[in-house]
């Protein structure tokens, strides 16, 4: 039985789980321990690892039971009624920031994250390295060169027309895939490093800059076409349905670390991941809405079993040497370290350029290719 | 339980002809016995009854599309504690509900063939929970053989624009659901229109605008239409003058596999591109916790590798999970996705093209029970459905559903002897006018007299033939809701009707106190379909054979 197959579903599991390690713990006929529940809301990215039995075990042990609600970062920054949970964790630290300051909350955690990348297929890279938007970083792994993909898209450039393409002639425009950018923080993460490039290679930091830029960058969104609201969804399509559907799509590193680690074969042997150069992190960011919410932050913080089981997940943790020594043991193509990463743009700039997109979504303008 | 799916089986068998019913009926799989009482047909349900409920059930709004996977749905009880109890709906009439919150506190999740569409009404997204893909299949063109092997598509790489050049060169005919009542229908045409346009990106109004000379070149070899996937592959399966089908990959290959078809279904990938429904089961956000739990033991039991691979075997549509590849039946070729609208006002743009500039224009003839027993509320219903038809619904799928530009509507009201013939011709713009003057003949009819049902179908079908262009979609509607009293029998009109050489469907509305046998017998002969209106409204039968004409 592989391990994972039940990794996205094992929130079945999760409540005959705890009963079955709160009476498997209970040892010589003591009473069995009374759990303190805590409530989360969270990126449901997350929400795999915290169904995890090995994972409620480990909270178990520390007289938590953490029961979480997923919802989109932006959500949970903007929307979600935080009263009734110990801690909020979205995906992103712009939307943590924010939390934490509507919230009055003393600090955060940010335990994991994971470098935003880019997974496709190998006739894709080849392709794109001929039109000289791929290269390799020099570092081990390939990347994506931003601002010549921008250039590509601002040309309207559509695959058949890549020169030398014989590998996928297909009749539509060269566009990485992503979710919707009005609901989905990975998306966000893109933006926020087109935003960087349009923007002279530098962090938008003003509301003038931040207009300039999404009226730039809108078409990598909108000219797509609908996009899922998730990013669950679109990796699937790329792992099920291949290259027509999904050539080039936006995920979280760790999404693609995971099907590695786990071994089960749904990383075919064409498949490749490339990085964005430049690229950012996704910080997951936990912040504490009460004294059991900080302890669950601390706990993903410093525990060496919640490390490492964050890792099996395809998460980056304070101490590199639990990745590390999974991309040994599976020897995985995954560099030790990301080198260019930017910062994404504090909340409101984020805010503000999401905002512009989705007035251009509404208004129905038709989408240019001429940023 | 065994007696609920004998009733289920019952239902199924006596309704062969009126397998097109009430899209809103409630079918209950596992559930629902009690509440339809013994021996009950299927289409118990009416648009606002809630199906019924249990600490078990998940209660789903669906499309007829994933009513191929009830008999495994039925052993979701035994296998994942789910009892899943479906109630059925159009795409779009779907979305309207879904959307305007119709389905919230009736229904815990949905599942149709895509949420795209859905997605694109403002504030749908907000009443949608969790989305899990359980199935994909692409809609491809499914060609006869020997009309493939002509055309020389055999094997060989075809594009869209190949397909459209052969269609206006009218090399071949073939069959396509209403893009306004069914989603593959709605899938061919934004495909077709992204391939056509020659854009690249998703399609929005330029686009469209620059795609309509082919589109209606393309679109001149549909012959046949209807409002739901299934519904198009049994009339194609019963008849042997379209050479093809527009529809998805698993219904092409389930019709090959059925031994119904004199001869075997190319499936044509076509190179540029496709659109792929991807059956996402959903979680309303008005689900309480306990639904929401009953949701994902399903949408796990659902993705686990076995009901994967079973899925994939008998309802020949892919799997979603990467564990579980498809097998040879689905072929080798990458099929590539082509972009879909991400704009309501670009979707709704390309099905009213579609309707009112692209598709041959139909010929519609109503042949309407005026007779003493539609006095009052019949009556007066029929003029709602009428006036509705006439632009006065303004939902979803409402406006989708009006008399359209260039169609010619007959009406040929009834009591003991058919009644004058009155036709409406609406021009190729600005119906307004016309709409108007239909809404004032309707509104003038009055309850009065006999009832000479099939005198007065004959006379439709008289009236058909003598004014039928060669190119349009011809059909009759035969609205009543009580037994002939008056002039020839059904026996008499039977061997009219086989007399006649060129052919066309009578879609039936059982309304009132209609002799259901009779009325199914006359659908089944002419090829058409039931739909029955007795427990629902009038209107929303009306509605529903919009999809078929």
């Amino acid at each position: 039985m592989k391990r994972w197959i039940g990794v996205g579903l094992a929130l079945l599991l999760g409540g005959a789980v705890v009963v079955a390690l709160v009476v498997g713990n209970r040892g010589g006929g003591t009473k069995p321990r009374e759990l303190t529940l805590v409530r989360g809301v969270i990126g449901s990215e997350k929400k795999p690892f915290f169904d995890d039995q090995r994972v409620r075990a480990v909270f178990a042990g520390h007289g938590l039971r953490v029961e979480v609600d997923t919802a989109g970062s932006r959500q949970i920054a903007s929307s979600v009624d935080l009263k009734k949970y110990g801690f909020a964790f979205p995906s992103s630290a712009p939307a943590a920031e924010k939390i934490k300051r509507d919230q009055g909350a003393g600090r955060t955690f940010a335990p994991f994250s994971s470098p935003m990348a880019i997974a496709t297929f190998k006739p894709i890279v080849d392709v794109l390295a001929k039109a000289g938007v791929v290269r390799d970083s020099g570092q081990g792994y390939q990347v994506l060169d931003m601002r010549k993909y921008l250039d590509l898209v601002a040309k309207g450039t559509r695959w058949d027309k890549l020169p030398g393409n014989t590998a996928y002639p297909a009749r539509k425009r060269v566009l990485l895939t992503t979710t919707d950018v009005r609901t989905s923080n990975s998306a966000a993460m893109y933006l926020s490093i087109a935003g960087y490039v349009a923007n002279g290679d530098d962090v938008v930091t003003s509301t003038a800059q931040g207009a300039k830029v999404a009226q730039a960058v809108a078409p990598l969104f909108l000219d797509q076409g609908y996009s899922e609201t998730s990013t669950e969804a679109p990796f699937e399509d790329y792992l099920s349905l291949g290259m027509g559907k999904t050539p080039m799509l936006m995920v979280y590193e760790a999404q693609y670390a995971s099907r590695l680690f786990a071994g089960d074969g749904s990383i075919r042997p064409d498949m490749r991941l490339l990085y964005p150069s430049p690229t950012v992190l996704s910080k997951h960011t936990l912040v504490p809405l009460s004294p059991q919410g900080a302890e669950v932050g601390r706990l993903l913080q410093e525990d060496p079993e919640l490390g490492r089981l964050a890792a099996l997940y395809g998460f980056r943790t304070a101490s590199a040497k639990a990745f590390d020594d999974l991309v040994a043991k599976v020897k995985a193509p995954l560099p030790a370290s990301v080198i260019d990463v930017v910062e994404p743009p504090d909340y409101d700039r984020l805010e503000g350029m999401i905002t512009a997109i989705d007035r251009l979504y509404r208004s129905g303008a038709a989408p240019s290719s001429t940023p | 339980m065994s007696g609920d799916v004998q009733a289920a089986r019952a239902g199924r068998t006596r309704s062969h002809a009126l397998r097109v019913r009430r899209m809103l009926s409630v079918l209950a799989l596992l559930a629902a016995t009690a509440a339809c009482g013994a021996g009950a047909s299927t289409d118990t349900g009416s648009p606002t009854a809630a199906p019924a409920d249990g600490p078990k059930v998940l209660r789903i709004l669906a499309g007829s599309e994933i009513k191929d996977l009830e008999p495994l749905l039925k052993r979701a009880e035994d296998a994942a504690g789910v009892r899943v109890v479906l109630s059925y709906a159009g795409t779009l009439d779907g979305a309207d509900r879904v959307a305007s919150g119709g389905a919230d506190g009736k229904y815990d999740a949905t599942w149709f063939s895509s949420n795209r569409y859905l997605s694109l009404i403002d504030g749908a997204t907000a009443r949608l929970s969790t989305q899990t893909k359980i199935m994909v299949s692409p809609v491809l063109l499914g060609l006869k053989a020997s009309k493939a092997r002509e055309l020389g598509w055999d094997g060989k790489p075809v594009t869209w624009n190949d397909i459209a050049a052969a269609a206006s060169a009218r090399k071949f005919t073939f069959g396509m659901t209403s893009p306004a009542a069914s989603n593959s229908g709605f899938s061919a045409l934004v495909g077709v229109t992204a391939a056509l346009s020659d854009a690249g990106e998703a399609v929005d109004k330029p686009q469209i605008e620059a795609a309509t000379p082919k589109l209606k070149q393309f679109f001149s070899a549909q012959t046949l239409t209807a409002g739901s996937s299934g519904w198009l592959a049994d009339a194609y399966a019963k008849q042997g003058t379209v050479d093809g089908l527009v529809n998805y990959e698993s219904v092409l290959l389930g019709l090959n596999a059925s031994g119904r078809l004199a001869e075997p279904l190319t499936l044509i990938y076509p190179g540029d591109g496709v659109v792929t429904a991807d059956y996402p089961l959903t979680l309303l956000s008005s689900a309480t916790p306990d639904k929401k739990e009953l949701y994902g033991k399903l949408a796990a039991w659902l993705r686990g590798p076995e009901v994967q691979r079973e899925i994939m075997t008998t309802t020949y549509r892919r799997p979603i999970v990467p564990e579980v590849r498809p097998d040879r039946r689905f072929g080798s070729a990458s099929l590539v996705e082509l972009p879909f609208p991400n704009r309501r006002s670009a979707a709704d743009e390309l099905i009213g093209v579609y309707l009112n500039q692209v598709r041959r224009p139909s010929r519609t003839l109503f042949v309407l029970d005026t007779s003493g027993s539609m006095e009052g509320d019949r009556i007066d219903a029929l003029k709602q459905a009428l006036t509705a038809l006439s632009g006065a619904d303004t939902s979803v799928s409402g406006s989708f559903s009006r008399f359209r530009d260039r169609e010619t509507v007959t009406m040929i009201p009834f009591n003991s002897a058919p009644g004058t013939p009155q036709t409406f011709t609406l021009p190729e713009r600005d119906p307004g006018p016309t709409l108007q003057r239909i809404r004032s003949y309707g509104e003038a009819l009055e309850a009065r007299g006999g009832t000479a049902i099939f005198d007065s179908l004959r006379a439709g079908y008289e009236q058909a033939r003598s004014s039928a262009g060669s190119g349009d979609f011809t059909s009759i509607v035969l609205m009543t809701d009580g037994d002939n009293t008056d002039g020839s029998s059904y026996e008499d009109f039977a061997s009219y009707y086989r007399s006649l050489p060129v052919k066309f469907r009578t879609f039936v509305v059982i309304f009132g106190d209609s002799n259901v046998n009779e009325m199914g017998k006359i659908a089944q002969l002419t090829g058409g379909a039931t739909f029955d209106a007795r427990s629902g409204a009038l209107a929303a039968a009306f509605k529903e054979i919009r999809g078929y004409q």
